[in-house]
């Protein structure tokens, strides 16, 4: 009987130094993908994003006070997997980011009933931009629709696209068919010629027979919507097929160093839109080297941190912090719930002094977020591939959302009532 | 839209012939890549009745070998013998450790066992050489990486010097095989095998011997698809998916046939380009390459349920 009681009290003290433990910190589950045909684009992300909330943890002892619980859960990009993984992390979690589309289009309707954000910065469903319709989803800094109309006005910037061919070569896949809507109604308004070109999930490393296509209907540009081992294999078959590399252009997840390395110098004059940029210069570097990859807390190299990819895993993770901040100090407590969280997400606004604050200078362009704008449209920065590494080869582009904005409430309004009953926020009154 | 299907693909064919041999070479290119990941399968299955679902997974895991090799600062080709050494004793590691304790058992136990293979080499390659895309050590291992533009019709046909290499390389290493099965001792063990497993028994072939051999023909046909894809596009995990590219390969060939392999894989490899560019593409919006080898392997079937060159098992029951 004295053991007994001498366990029950160990058991009982166990429990109450564990919840108060859990209590002290921020759960932010990613729902990552290292492993799988996708791994090669995953990895430099989720190491960006794991390292900056290491740098918190490491330099500030987390965000206000908490620290914060960065448990990644494998997907392998599987939309399955995915979902498993959010039901299994949803219960802890303040966020959710399902790191696919096909993952957040799937998860979207549960976290509107669960009440937990998804953060999908850069990726997801983009009529998500509308924060009135998806209270719970926020996919700044940028959209697809914002990435189609900025890669269209940079095209247009060459010359008039009256008459001329676009192939758009895409992952036939829920990702690669977002932009769609923009680039048709794009080529309708500006009078070129939209070629789909889709490259299925078993071809991505052979894609022989879609640029034989492309040698056949000669486009003036091809524009890329792929991901993972998709844009080495296209890329690669662009040299081969000795297409001119400075009319081809890629969405942000096409813009990844590893694959450009393929093909080196042949690679020279590629480009790909992006809302964020590798600033080795920026303070940030230099304390996620001292802090966390000398200390020995990442799984990072030296080549992979001057990437693109790494770069922007890191402002990924920025931004969450960013949100995070705002709800604790709007709400005065550091262990803030879903629904702070969210107003948190609703109101960042990172100016260009606050992205200099935060050491990150040049790595993501100024935004700002409301209860009506769930995407902020930063705009990007075309970069290109010199033969080594990326560049900026454009000043900041910035998406004509108005242009497009009557395809987001429509899609919008038509997701809502597809998946009805579905709750809106209507107590926001902001109208962007 | 009858002169779309019958009359327009081959006007386009005759109008512009310099692009319709670029097709077939595309298209004879893939299909002796699909030829060659088909032979692994049809080895191993010959000898032992297992269908080899590790196939794939054998093929990133050699080119991640010789590139994790490599990057350790062994020399290029010194790379090559040691991953074949590696293959080797995977070979005898999965002969003892997973077949062996289940002989006898029936074939879709040892099909199961080959999925587990499967997952411990995804994990354990991953764990050792991470996910991250590679790039194939092409011009160290003295690969040509250049082209030659040849203007045939006055036309234009370019001919990849990386995809000549890897049809002469595939050429002799499936004629290599041949006469291996067809005239040495152990080729023709491997054979009898197939043929009759208690016959081959009871004049005294030994089973594990034969299955570490056809393991590892396996993993050298795995090292040479993974040189020939990595060198097209990187080496990650991605390339095992082109290893479904051989399941109706199989299916039209036969999986017990090797002259099947080779014509099922070069069929679908011409006919699946050919489809896709005169047919799917114009008529279908294209990507039909990721369904049209299997249509075409069923319609076989549907009339020679044994594939095109497979043995008609009749049983009695």
């Amino acid at each position: 009987m004295k053991h007994f009681t001498k366990l029950a009290t160990a058991v009982a003290l166990g429990t109450v130094l564990g919840t108060a433990a859990i209590a002290q910190e921020l759960y932010t589950p990613n729902l990552a993908y290292r492993t799988g045909p996708f791994a090669a684009t995953g990895i430099p992300l989720m190491n960006g994003q794991a390292d900056y909330m290491t740098l918190l943890n490491e330099r500030d002892g987390g965000i206000g006070g908490a620290r914060i619980d960065f448990e990644e859960c494998e997907t392998g990009y599987s939309t399955e997997k995915g979902v498993e993984c959010y039901e299994k992390t949803k219960g802890q979690a303040i966020v959710t980011q399902p790191w696919s589309t096909g993952i957040t289009l799937q998860v979207l309707p549960k976290t509107n009933v669960d009440q937990i954000p998804i953060l999908a910065p850069g990726y997801g469903f983009s009529p998500m931009a509308d924060g009135k319709v998806f209270q719970w989803a926020f996919n700044m800094p940028a959209g697809y629709w914002d990435a189609a109309d900025m890669i269209v006005q940079y095209l247009e910037s060459e010359g008039s696209l009256e008459g001329k061919k676009i192939a758009f070569l895409h992952l036939d896949h829920p990702f690669g068919k977002e932009p769609l809507p923009v680039m048709e109604m794009h080529a309708e308004n500006k009078g070129f010629e939209l070629l789909p070109i889709p490259v299925g999930l078993k071809e991505m490393q052979n894609q022989s027979a879609q640029w034989l296509q492309i040698r056949r209907e000669r486009p003036d540009y091809v524009v890329m919507w792929g991901w993972g081992a998709m844009n080495a294999g296209a890329i690669t078959e662009a040299v081969k097929t000795k297409y001119p590399m400075d009319q081809f252009v890629g969405v942000w997840w096409a813009g990844h160093d590893a694959d450009l390395k393929l093909v080196g110098e042949d690679g020279k004059g590629y480009k790909s839109i992006s809302w964020s940029f590798p600033n080795m210069d920026a303070p940030v570097m230099q304390e996620i080297k001292e802090r966390v990859i000398d200390a020995g807390l990442s799984q990072t190299n030296e080549e992979e941190m001057q990437g693109v990819f790494y770069g922007r895993g890191l402002v990924m993770s920025m931004i969450l912090a960013e949100a995070i901040k705002n709800a604790q100090e709007n709400f005065d407590t550091a262990e803030i719930d879903a629904t702070q969280l969210r107003w948190g997400l609703e109101n960042i606004n990172l100016t260009e002094e606050r992205i200099a604050e935060l050491g990150m200078e040049g790595m993501v362009p100024p935004f700002s977020t409301s209860c009506a704008n769930h995407t902020g449209h930063s705009g990007g920065w075309m970069l290109e591939w010199d033969g080594t590494k990326f560049v900026k080869a454009s000043d900041l582009l910035t998406a004509n959302v108005e242009g497009y904005s009557d395809l987001i409430a429509e899609a919008s309004a038509e997701y809502a009532s597809s998946n009805a009953p579905w709750e809106m926020n209507e107590e926001c009154s902001a109208t962007n | 839209m009858l002169n779309d299907i019958f009359i327009a693909p081959f006007v386009d064919m005759v109008e512009a012939p310099d692009f319709l041999m670029q097709v077939l070479w595309e298209g004879l290119v893939s299909g002796i890549l699909y030829a060659l990941i088909a032979l692994g399968f049809v080895l191993i299955f010959r000898s032992s009745r297992i269908f080899n679902f590790a196939q794939g997974i054998m093929v990133v895991f050699a080119a991640l070998t010789l590139v994790g090799l490599f990057a350790m600062g062994v020399p290029a080709w010194i790379s090559v013998g040691l991953t074949l050494g590696v293959m080797f004793v995977l070979a005898v590691v999965i002969e003892r450790v997973v077949l062996r304790p289940l002989v006898g058992q029936p074939d879709i136990i040892l099909f199961m066992a080959t999925i587990g293979i499967t997952l411990f080499l995804i994990g354990f390659g991953e764990t050792i050489f991470g996910g991250e895309n590679k790039v194939m050590i092409t011009e160290e291992l003295g690969i040509p990486t250049g082209d030659t533009v040849l203007e045939p019709f006055g036309g234009l046909l370019i001919l990849q010097h990386l995809d000549i290499t890897v049809v002469i390389v595939a050429t002799l290493l499936v004629a290599g095989l041949l006469a291996f099965l067809n005239y040495t001792q152990m080729g023709r063990a491997i054979r009898a095998l197939g043929d009759d497993h208690q016959a081959a028994l009871s004049v005294g072939i030994s089973l594990q011997t034969i299955w570490v051999l056809v393991w590892f023909i396996a993993g050298i046909i795995a090292l040479v698809t993974g040189i020939a894809w990595g060198a097209r596009a990187g080496v990650s995990f991605a390339l095992e998916v082109i290893a479904y590219k051989a399941l109706p390969v199989l299916m039209l060939g036969g999986l017990e046939s090797i002259t099947g392999a080779i014509v099922g894989g070069l069929m679908i490899g011409i006919l699946e380009k050919l489809f896709e560019i005169y047919w799917g593409q114009p008529l279908l919006g294209g990507n039909t390459e990721t369904w049209f080898a299997f249509v075409l392997a069923l319609i076989v079937l549907l009339f020679r349920p044994q594939g095109l060159f497979g043995e008609r098992i009749i049983e009695r029951v």
